[in-house]
């Protein structure tokens, strides 16, 4: 499903220069769950948006469902992380100054779908975190757990195959956070989505299928 | 796409609102802008209905040891036979001090079967039409008593107010509630009193013995009449007026003089117009490029859920169209009520052509000084957006 080679990522200053991936490559099967573990700034963010296609890597290649994308245009990416990819952060990310059910259609409004198809996925999504009393409300009038939750029927409402999670559970407290992979446990059961999280909770990477760490970029399991 | 960001602007309408007052503000500084602008406009094309070009205005007076008023037409007539054997000169006439360009104005009441209406008043001679070009557009241009009336030349304005479709020639009617006066001919609209002025009533009497009061000599001259002529002219009338002041002036730097002493007031105020402006245009420069800021996340989560540069781009330009209809609507609510109303002695063509006018300056507003900030927007990079906050 996703396949990385030899994926590396430098950052460089005039003074300075900065191996932040080095020669990753990781292949992972459709409808695997798997976590990403590692210190902080070992690149587990960075390597789960270049997996999305929201950075570039330096060298190396991504490659999804067997096609390159390293090459792509803007807008060709644009389209592609909307068609297949669901992200969730660990700060959410929703926009206050939309109400829940407006935050969850965001994706769906770079489709060419109507406003009342638009409702409906975004209302069943909202409906599978169990968020479907909720959905007049604000960011501002929920729980943390409660604005994950939106943040993930954001992330299905356009049934992409792949969910990139990046420390989902990391602002939650252990009861919210196991209510939050609970759901993402659920998502890759029932709807075969892949999922990839980045975490630093040793419980929660137990319960995926493999595990991943990182060390200063690279990988060691 | 567009209901999702009138959602937006629509939940954060409180930080909105300055931008949005600022917006119907200007529309409205536009809006009498532009009215004033196609109102001089318009004025301007109207036509002029007599020819300055190459006419002198001459301010004299008699000796005034000359007393009688046979001894001062006579001596008019003198004065003027002068003038008009000089090869350089095509006629001339007399007239009150409101000559044309002229800051004098004189005007009266006149009444007719009830009606009455305010018009500017000439005390002329015979020869005024044929020196200003006046375009006659029924009976003629001459001094007559009629059974005690005074002859005049009204123009075209004055007779349709005054008597409508009816044949004016021969009509009488008083001045001040009490001259009375008779219609010998009717002349096409003229401004005489600016280009930017409106066109008015005017009322020529037509003296056949001009006096003192008509102390302005009007002389159109031929194209070669030069300085050495005027220098000539200037002591003819000057040994003839012994002690009192000449003046010689030409009606087309009075013309320039008159329009420039209208036009200059509306040049300053277009002037603060204009800088009100600029600061709008800042101030949406401003709020745009601040909102870009402080909205990097959200920028950042867009593109992460698909939207390419260019669709963020057009969100935030989208986003100040958006802002500007609503700004629009209110300010059009005010501005539509002068034509429906009928404010004003205005078509309402010029309202509605100013309304279209300041909208399209509003949007070419908004848009330029949405293009650098939605550049900026779309230039902004997912990856760094979303680990900023």
């Amino acid at each position: 499903m996703i396949r990385l080679e030899n994926i590396e990522k430098l950052y460089r200053t005039d003074t300075i220069e900065t191996i932040a991936l080095d020669r990753i490559s990781l292949n992972i099967e459709k409808g695997e769950f798997l976590s990403v573990m590692g210190p902080s700034g070992c690149g587990k963010s960075t390597l789960l948006n270049i997996m999305g296609l929201l950075d570039a890597p330096t060298k190396g290649e991504v490659k999804i469902d067997q096609q390159t994308l390293t090459h792509l245009s803007d807008k060709q990416l644009a389209r592609f992380r909307n068609q297949k990819i669901g992200f969730i952060f660990q700060s959410f990310h929703l926009i206050n100054d939309l109400r829940v059910l407006d935050n969850a259609e965001l994706p769906l409004l770079y489709r060419n779908i109507t406003s009342k198809e638009r409702i409906r996925l975004a209302t069943e999504a909202l409906e599978k975190v169990g968020l479907s009393n909720r959905i007049k409300h604000f960011p501002s009038q929920l729980s943390g757990g409660q604005k994950q939750r939106v943040a993930i029927a954001r992330a299905i409402a356009g049934n992409p195959e792949i969910i990139l999670a990046d420390e989902p559970t990391g602002n939650l407290d252990s009861a919210m956070g196991n209510e939050i992979m609970d759901i993402l446990l659920q998502l890759n059961r029932a709807e075969k989505a892949t999922i990839v999280m980045v975490t630093h909770d040793e419980t929660m990477a137990k319960k995926t299928h493999r595990l991943v760490r990182l060390f200063d970029g690279s990988q060691v399991q | 796409m567009i209901l999702h960001i009138y959602k937006l602007i629509w939940n954060k309408k409180k930080q909105n609102f300055l931008l949005m007052l600022e917006l119907f503000v200007s529309f409205i500084v536009l809006f009498v802008v532009f009215f004033n602008l196609l109102g001089f406009y318009n004025l301007y094309n109207t036509p002029r209905g007599f020819e300055y070009r190459n006419v002198w205005s001459v301010n004299y007076g008699l000796p005034a040891e000359i007393k009688s008023r046979d001894s001062i037409a006579a001596q008019i007539k003198i004065l003027k036979n002068i003038i008009l054997s000089m090869p350089q000169v095509a006629g001339v006439s007399f007239s009150s001090v409101n000559v044309p360009y002229s800051s004098n104005e004189i005007s009266n009441s006149v009444g007719y079967k009830g009606k009455e209406v305010m018009s500017s008043m000439y005390m002329t001679d015979q020869e005024y039409a044929k020196v200003l070009q006046l375009k006659m557009l029924a009976g003629n241009w001459s001094p007559s008593k009629r059974r005690g009336s005074t002859a005049v030349v009204i123009n075209k304005m004055l007779k349709e107010k005054l008597f409508g479709a009816e044949n004016a020639i021969g009509k009488r009617f008083n001045s001040g509630g009490s001259e009375d006066l008779v219609v010998t001919g009717i002349v096409d609209n003229t401004k005489l009193t600016g280009d930017y002025r409106s066109l008015e009533n005017v009322l020529f009497k037509v003296l056949d013995t001009v006096g003192r009061d008509e102390g302005i000599i009007l002389i159109r001259v031929r194209p070669d009449a030069d300085a050495a002529f005027e220098s000539h002219l200037y002591k003819i009338v000057s040994n003839f007026s012994k002690n009192t002041n000449v003046e010689i002036e030409h009606l087309e730097k009075k013309r320039i003089v008159r329009n420039n002493f209208i036009l200059v007031p509306f040049i300053l105020v277009f002037s603060v117009a204009a800088f009100l402006i600029i600061n709008v245009a800042l101030g949406i420069f401003g709020v745009l490029w601040y909102n870009i800021n402080r909205r990097r996340s959200e920028i950042g989560l867009r593109r992460a859920a698909g939207a390419s540069g260019k669709a963020i781009s057009m969100q935030i330009t989208g986003e100040a169209l958006i802002l500007s209809t609503i700004s629009l609507l209110a300010g059009l609510f005010f501005a539509i009520q002068f034509p429906l109303l009928g404010v004003g002695d205005v078509s309402a063509k010029v309202y509605l052509l100013a309304i279209g006018f300041s909208v399209i300056f509003i949007y070419l507003l908004v848009i330029v000084c949405s293009v650098y900030p939605a550049k900026q927007a779309a230039s902004v990079y997912p990856a760094d957006a979303l680990r900023e906050d």
